[in-house]
């Protein structure tokens, strides 16, 4: 009977053993997953690019001068101006030609009339001095003293002739002070400066003082840093060169390429001219080297004969000291301009020749003032409304995966890029994404091969104007191999080009009001 | 993956409650047992024949299921020594809206005295754990599949659940009237340990994901009470960390009361019956370590945001996607208050009966029913006991309850000289296969009675 009772204590205590495993909490500390997959998606970025923005952007960073206006109907107009040449009038007409540490100027007689060095058919009646060191020198080898005094009758300060009062030792010789010449005015209807003096002896007796040596007078004039601030006079018939030179332009200096084509350019030549004296630009040579080597002449119906009269300000009028401005508007209707704009020329070649008083009116008076300079200057005006083809533009920006980049990618089966862009221009974008490592060679690309176009351009009507938006949907797979090179990188070169719409065949307009929405988000498979 | 540590993230809080999970025990079995000691846990009326004292030993039972034909082994299997969650298979076997329930009870010890005058006097100690949690299937999806396979779609992943267990210390007093009529009732002490109880008002998590870039949308309107589980939540950074309290069994400031009346009718040599209703007001108020937290707010991620003058103006000169996506926290920002709450003990009601056919076999029927906040569930089963020896009683039930209406009960009884040992299950193929089955019943333990 003991074993019997031990036997049914043992039954139960089987019974209970084997519900021991039902019994016994799973541990969830340490649980695992099983391996299966899943897929998460979430967002990237997201940014809105405004036409406006862009433009501006362009512009600061390409072109100096250059503003850019959003007309009321939210066209933009382009607008570049840069001065092209400047010529002073003292590069061309020189006056008194006294260079430093000249030799003075011999007076021979008691009165000397001294000839101004003036351009041909240039007759001067007054010039203002604006600057000057005058010192009269005066060598007297006769053995009893001299005194007297030296004047120039033309010259004047205030209604004062300029005299010099002097009185010279028996063989000796004296330097006058240094007089300053500042705000003199020379008086001349012959092109001559006069020089006078009046020297006696102490018996009265007038003299001319004898030369000390042969050659040498007596008397000399000493000028240092002679200047002109105004010049008076007549001005005949003369062709004189103006202004020879080849010159880079880029109106496109971005990194920009492509085949732009600007509907409508408008170039404005602007001559501003403070020259007080009739000129007539000819025009000897414009032509632009196009960015394809070629030379495109400048052809045009505004110039006469290849010339054009520069308007001026006149002495008549006492308009000294004004400038006056003359536009030569070249565009689709009088030239060739838009040939050559499109053809994105990068150079300019031009020789240009003036005139003065080409009509040979014997009554001009002119003047010159030591400002006076012609200046021509390039207004470029482009409403943004063209085509372009594979217009492209390069940047290279930081790449910060963060988190993503630290993913354990054992986890990770493969990653899809969604890029979505909804675009209301008129431009296609086409892109292609490099990441680089750091050494910034290229690691990957995100599309294999060519660019693709990432951003359709908007629809638009006859008249180039886009109708609505166009949403552009691109995925991009990479397997995990892919993405864990892609990941590492820390840079992207990101390269983009535009065309306009109907493959860049259509002029389309660009308003500031268009913008296009750039978004990015991702699809990550995990397989744990 | 940040993202797929939200995803991950609710359903955890979900996995967290379903492992402590319960619901209303269903004891058929146990109540036909009527000269078991334990079995006075369902009708304080019942007192084993001819007994004076009873010492309960400890005593564990388990009663758990979920809606469908989701087992244990669908979710977890043991790889070496790693636990592997899988929800491969078992979401398939999903409902759109499930349930699950988990009701665990362990007597530590127990004490029964015949008293002059026909009284009887009982008392002890239990721990016990109740809990329902009700979840979409979405919720699941999301977590194992992750959101992409539902971008367009909508998921509402909030789930709920009312979660708590409790020292139980009771006191009984039954008297017999007559040769035929028991009387008793019992009153209950509750001593709560820890709750976690979702505000059904409140439930709201809803995760879009747009179709454009897959922009996420998260809009929350959720609140939860909690005490001693859950006492913080961090959402800050990119972390969404849980402060989870040590499970205690010590008593606390949550107290409440229950009781428990039941009475047994013998209705001539070989018919018996008997009724109890259990857990009647049975509440808890929760004021220790009692917090509501809610999450209220619509949030909606579209990746950092770059404006385009930045881009063009070369201002913004890389692309750094780290920032910004710990806002996606920021629907998730629970406001933690201290507040207090109550839970409410599932009630429960049992109607039996038992008809001694001859000394060895007798033959039996019995309702349950319990009805909670959460839940509600009737039960029906028909048994038979042999008296296969003199310390050996077997027998066998069939019931039908909602999960399932193909239930059969085992139970095995031992009562070596003083003492009485059992296992019991109203599902004796689950509580054998424990891993394979959506519902699991069991109980064992023992007794010594003089």
């Amino acid at each position: 009977m003991r074993f019997k009772n031990w036997l049914s204590l043992l039954f139960p205590v089987l019974v209970l053993a084997s519900m021991y495993p039902a019994c016994k909490k799973a541990n969830l500390d340490d649980a695992a997953f099983a391996e299966h997959t899943a897929e998460y998606a979430f967002p990237l970025f997201n940014t809105t690019l405004s036409l406006k923005d862009l433009m501006f952007k362009v512009l600061n960073d390409s072109l100096s001068g250059d503003t850019i206006v959003v007309n009321a109907d939210n066209t933009m107009t382009l607008y570049y101006s840069g001065d092209v040449a400047e010529k002073p009038a003292s590069d061309i007409f020189a006056f008194f030609n006294f260079p430093p540490n000249a030799p003075p100027i011999p007076v021979p007689d008691s009165l000397y009339a001294y000839p101004l060095e003036v351009p041909d058919s240039v007759f001067v009646r007054r010039t203002d001095v604006l600057t000057g060191d005058m010192i009269v020198i005066i060598f007297n080898s006769l053995p009893e003293p001299v005194h007297g005094v030296f004047s120039i009758p033309q010259m004047s300060k205030n209604g004062v002739v300029f005299e010099y009062p002097f009185t010279v030792g028996a063989n000796s010789n004296i330097f006058s002070p240094t007089f300053n010449l500042g705000g003199y005015t020379l008086l001349s209807d012959s092109n001559t400066l006069q020089f006078r003096y009046e020297a006696y002896l102490p018996g009265g007796e007038r003299i001319v003082f004898p030369e000390p040596f042969p050659g040498f007078p007596g008397v000399g004039i000493s000028l240092q840093n002679f200047t002109l601030s105004y010049v008076e006079g007549y001005w005949g018939f003369s062709e004189y060169p103006l202004t020879l030179d080849t010159i880079d332009i880029d109106i496109n200096q971005t990194n920009l390429k492509g085949n732009v084509q600007v509907k409508d350019p408008k170039v404005t030549m602007t001559i501003s001219n403070s020259w007080g004296f009739p000129t007539r630009g000819v025009v000897k040579y414009l032509s632009f080297i196009g960015k394809d080597g070629e030379e495109y002449k400048l052809e045009s119906s505004v110039f006469n004969n290849d010339s054009i009269d520069f308007d001026y300000p006149s002495w008549v009028a006492g308009e000294i000291g004004q400038t006056k401005y003359t536009h030569v508007v070249l565009d689709g209707t009088n030239s060739n301009i838009a040939t050559i704009f499109n053809a994105q020329p990068t150079q300019l070649i031009y020789e240009v020749a003036g005139i003065s008083n080409a009509k040979r009116d014997p009554s001009i008076i002119g003047f010159l003032t030591n400002e006076s300079t012609i200046a021509l200057r390039m207004n470029v005006e482009l409403v943004l409304e063209g085509s372009v083809q594979d217009f492209g533009a390069e940047q290279t920006l930081d790449l910060n995966f963060g988190s993503y980049g630290d993913i354990d990618t054992a986890h990770i089966e493969s990653v899809e890029f969604k890029v979505v862009t909804e675009n209301q221009t008129p431009i296609a974008t086409a892109l292609q994404l490099y990441f680089l490592d750091e050494n910034a060679q290229a690691v990957d690309s995100l599309f294999v091969g060519a660019p693709q176009f990432i951003m359709e351009a908007a629809p638009v009507d006859a008249g180039g104007n886009a109708i609505g938006q166009k949403r552009t949907e691109t995925f991009v797979s990479m397997d995990i191999a892919r993405f864990d090179r892609v990941r590492q990188t820390d840079k992207i070169l990101l390269r983009t080009f535009f065309t306009t719409a109907n493959g860049g065949l259509t002029p389309v307009k660009l308003l500031a009001n268009q913008q296009t929405a750039v978004k990015l988000g991702m699809k990550v498979k995990t397989r744990y | 993956m940040k993202t797929t540590c939200f995803f991950r993230y609710i359903f955890l809080i979900a996995i967290a409650s379903f492992a402590r999970e319960a619901g209303a025990q269903q004891e058929l079995m146990l109540h036909q047992q009527t000269g078991l000691w334990q079995a006075s846990a369902t009708n304080p009326a019942f007192f084993p024949k001819d007994k004076r004292l009873m010492i309960g030993l400890p005593s564990f039972g388990l009663d758990a299921a979920h809606s469908g034909d989701i087992t244990y082994n669908d979710l977890l299997r043991r790889e070496g020594n790693r636990t592997i969650l899988d929800l491969s298979k078992a979401i398939g076997k999903l409902e759109p809206e499930n349930e699950g329930y988990y009701d665990q009870r362990f007597e530590t010890v127990s004490l029964g005295l015949r008293l002059p005058a026909g009284f009887y006097l009982q008392a002890g100690h239990a721990v016990r754990i109740n809990a329902v949690v009700n979840y979409p299937k979405a919720l699941a999806e999301l977590f194992w599949y992750g959101n992409a396979p539902y971008i367009g779609q909508t998921l509402n992943v909030g789930f709920s659940t009312t979660t708590f267990d409790w020292n139980e210390l009771s006191l009984g007093l039954a008297r017999r009237f007559g040769d035929r009529l028991t009387i008793g009732a019992r009153a209950k002490f509750l001593s709560g340990i820890s709750s976690l109880q979702t505000d059904d008002d409140h439930r709201l998590v809803s995760v879009y994901t747009d179709p454009d870039i897959y922009q996420l949308t998260l809009q929350t309107d959720y609140a939860f009470h909690s005490s001693s589980i859950i006492s913080a939540i961090d959402t800050s950074g990119l972390g969404f960390d849980l402060a989870i309290n040590e499970l205690k069994n010590g008593f606390s400031a949550n107290t409440g009361w229950a009781f428990d009346l039941g009475l047994q009718l013998q209705l001539g040599e070989r018919l018996t019956l008997s009724a109890s209703a259990l857990d009647l007001g049975g509440r808890i108020n929760w004021k220790e370590n009692a917090n509501y937290f809610r999450s209220n707010g619509s949030f909606t991620y579209d990746g950092v945001e770059i404006p385009g003058t930045d881009i063009i103006n070369g201002t913004t000169d890389s692309l750094d996607f780290t920032a910004a996506l710990d806002t996606l926290n920021d629907a998730l920002q629970f406001q933690k208050t201290a507040e207090s709450f109550h839970s409410t003990l599932p009630a429960r009601f049992y109607i039996g009966g038992t008809f001694k056919l001859t000394e060895r076999w007798s033959f039996g029927a019995v309702v349950h029913h319990q009805n909670s906040e959460r839940r509600s569930a009737t039960s029906v089963g028909v048994n038979a006991h042999w008296a296969v020896l003199k310390w050996l009683t077997l027998g066998v039930m069939y019931s039908v309850n909602g999960h399932s209406a193909t239930n059969l009960g085992l139970s095995v009884v031992i009562r070596p000289g003083p003492a009485q040992l059992f296992i019991i299950s109203d599902n004796a193929l689950n509580a054998a296969t424990p891993y394979g089955s959506a519902a699991v019943n069991f109980r064992f333990g023992g007794a010594v009675v003089f």
